[in-house]
């Protein structure tokens, strides 16, 4: 299987990189890790008739703390990324989550940016971007501008990016301190795609949770944010009885499909059971710290 | 779509020939440079076939572009043994009966080079998740973990053995048992420049 | 894979019963129809290219509309084939009056083969889904600006 023929070009800058972008528009792939792109194209089910090879831009790989949160270039490898102190220190829901990325040698081509750009709905890193609050930046013709995770995904494998819009830096929030974190997910074998993941977030004040985050990827064409379930654990102290009611909400909140690998209520009873985990986990690690 | 010349290392040998960009790296280690130990076997990342190491981490060779790795250090299979003596995760595998058909070996064999440089003392449960992105469809993949396992307890006393060719240059193998192809060239020969036409096309002339 | 859903459109049911065997609402409402040629009553050639993102497929074949029973009921089949697999669907559509609307309720069966198939098993049926949505969102735009 190998691909169709395209035009190769490889910018050294991102201004190269954009102009490229903005010359060829929607007849242009970007190509960074390649690990979800260059399978599609070697059984031709994607032809772009030009590829923007950006792995040389190496303005573009690094990983910062601004205070408040990890700035990620978009060309961080996921296992640099999985290993980086600075994550582990900051956002160690990350961390945990990239470990489950597929396997080691997808993790050390593929990259940050190229997850999210991706948006596959089973993928980890645009669950996690959703439920932490996080932002994207994004260059193009019309300039930079800056979006939102809720304002990212839009549908299976579609982001509100434009075609000549190159994504350069992820933003995540740290995690509050002291919180309580953990990333679950199920799948059939160790690395497959995820039929469900949910990553949560507890900050906690005394036995009183003031702050949930749940994030949900592989329930629905986008990730999930189960705001609902967030709002009856905020002020609450922990039970089961919590536990359960949250996972109840996460059920509600999530519409996934079935297919040949999982049913539609499978996925939606796993996601209310990974939820219970994640957050007893998450509570018992918010205990630890404090 | 112009060919490229492209320059890289492979097990110390340095390599030059010409490609379309559309040919992928997998290819080209095995049609332009000769060595055919690197399997192809899905072709779009899934089984682990073609895993190789590329500026010593472990990638799909069969999801990159030859033109991607121009100036790269690669290291394959057949830079593993040394000469004669297979490498202690190879001899491993031999010992404990961890290959069968041997088409899926090599990746595995790489896999398990960066498995044991990460985690020199991996549980079982380590080595089966290690080993998750590399399929195979004869063994059943007991004998892999016990091989990798036994491998790990070599290595350790022996540290500095898990050591991969990058720098050595690869010796004239002459016996056939249990080793790799034997692998090619002093510098002198590897460094022709070979000229790429059409892909998979089998080549007249001399026996590699 | 069976899928099904509801639409309320606003218009009488015999202005919905014309536009969703109108060739130009079919033409412009389709998603990905490139091109639709009539090659009898009720009976088309279409060529469609549809995918999402990246992964895009040209499927050449047929539009049909069968078991017509005006103004309420009818089949619709759209088969194709292209390098990146086939596909096949079948779909029926009932409408019922709602106050001044109609109810559109549809059913159908779409079964997609080959390589496609194979590697977008996981999105297939949300896809199929999403296109069928689009669909009838675009005959919505269509009748009420009629309407």
């Amino acid at each position: 299987m190998k691909p169709a023929p395209f035009e190769y070009h490889r910018p050294r800058t991102v201004e190269e990189g954009t102009a490229l972008l903005a010359k060829y528009g929607d007849e242009a792939k970007v190509l960074a890790g390649g690990q979800s792109l260059v399978p599609l194209m070697n059984m031709r089910l994607a032809r772009p008739a030009n590829l923007i090879d950006i792995n040389r831009i190496e303005s573009l790989a690094y990983i910062r703390d601004d205070g408040r949160a990890l700035r990620i270039g978009a060309l961080t490898r996921q296992r640099a990324a999985e290993r980086a102190p600075l994550v582990a220190e900051r956002c160690p829901l990350l961390r945990d989550a990239l470990r489950l990325v597929g396997h080691a040698p997808i993790r050390n081509r593929g990259t940050i940016g190229g997850s999210i750009a991706h948006a596959d709905p089973a993928a980890e890193l645009t669950a996690i971007l959703v439920a932490l609050d996080g932002e994207v930046t994004a260059r193009g013709p019309k300039g930079t501008r800056v979006i939102a995770a809720r304002d990212l995904f839009v549908s299976y494998l579609r982001t509100s990016l434009d075609p000549r819009e190159l994504l350069t830096e992820v933003r995540i929030p740290a995690l509050p301190a002291g919180a309580g974190w953990s990333w679950m997910e199920i799948a059939r074998r160790h690395g497959d795609f995820a039929l469900a993941g949910v990553g949560v977030v507890l900050a906690v004040r005394g036995r009183t949770i003031a702050e949930a985050r749940i994030g949900l990827t592989g329930v629905g064409p986008t990730p999930v944010r189960a705001a609902e379930a967030e709002r009856l654990l905020v002020g609450r102290s922990p039970s089961e009885d919590l536990w359960n009611a949250a996972a109840a909400a996460v059920r509600a909140a999530v519409t996934p499909d079935g297919d040949i690998h999982a049913s539609a209520e499978y996925r939606t009873h796993v996601a209310g059971v990974l939820t219970q985990r994640a957050l007893r986990e998450a509570w018992e690690r918010a205990r630890e710290a404090a | 779509m112009t060919p490229r010349r492209i320059t890289l290392r492979v097990n110390g040998t340095t390599y030059t020939a010409e490609a379309e960009p559309r040919k992928t790296l997998a290819d080209f280690i095995r049609e332009d440079c000769g060595l055919t130990g690197t399997h192809l076997g899905c072709e779009h990342g899934v089984c682990g076939a073609c895993t190789i190491l590329m500026d010593g981490q472990t990638v799909r060779s069969c999801l990159l572009f030859a033109v991607q790795a121009e100036g790269a250090d690669l290291a394959t299979v057949e830079g593993l043994a040394d000469g004669d003596r297979l490498h202690p995760i190879q001899q491993a595998y031999w010992d404990h009966h961890a290959l069968q058909c041997g088409f899926c070996t090599p990746g595995f064999l790489m896999t398990t080079v960066e498995l044991l440089h990460d985690n020199p003392r991996p549980t079982e449960r380590e080595i089966r998740e290690g080993l998750a992105g590399n399929l195979c469809r004869c063994t059943g993949y007991q004998n892999i973990v016990k091989a990798v396992a036994a491998a790990a307890e070599t290595l350790a006393d022996a540290p500095g053995a898990l050591r991969v060719t990058g720098a050595a240059a690869p010796s004239r193998a002459t016996s056939a048992v249990a080793a790799p192809r034997k692998p090619r060239a002093t510098p002198a020969t590897s460094q022709r420049a070979r000229r790429s036409g059409k892909t998979a096309k089998r080549r007249s002339g001399p026996k590699r | 894979m069976k899928i099904e859903g509801t639409n309320t459109l606003p218009a009488s049911v015999e202005t919905v019963w014309k536009a969703i065997n109108d060739p130009e609402a079919l033409r412009s409402c389709t998603p990905g129809l490139k091109e639709l040629k009539a090659v009898g009553p009720d009976s088309y050639q279409a060529t469609l290219q549809i995918g999402i993102a990246a992964v895009k497929g040209t499927y050449a074949g047929t539009l049909a509309i069968t078991e017509k029973q005006a103004p309420t009921h009818y089949k619709i089949t759209l088969e194709g084939t292209g390098g990146a697999g086939f596909m096949k669907g079948e779909g029926i559509v009932d409408l019922e009056p709602q106050g001044s609307g109609t109810l559109l309720k549809w059913t159908g069966d779409i079964q997609v083969g080959g390589l496609i198939a194979g590697v977008g098993q996981r999105m297939l049926g949300g896809v199929g889904k999403m296109l069928i949505g689009q669909f009838f969102k675009c005959l919505e735009d269509r009748l009420g600006g009629n309407a």
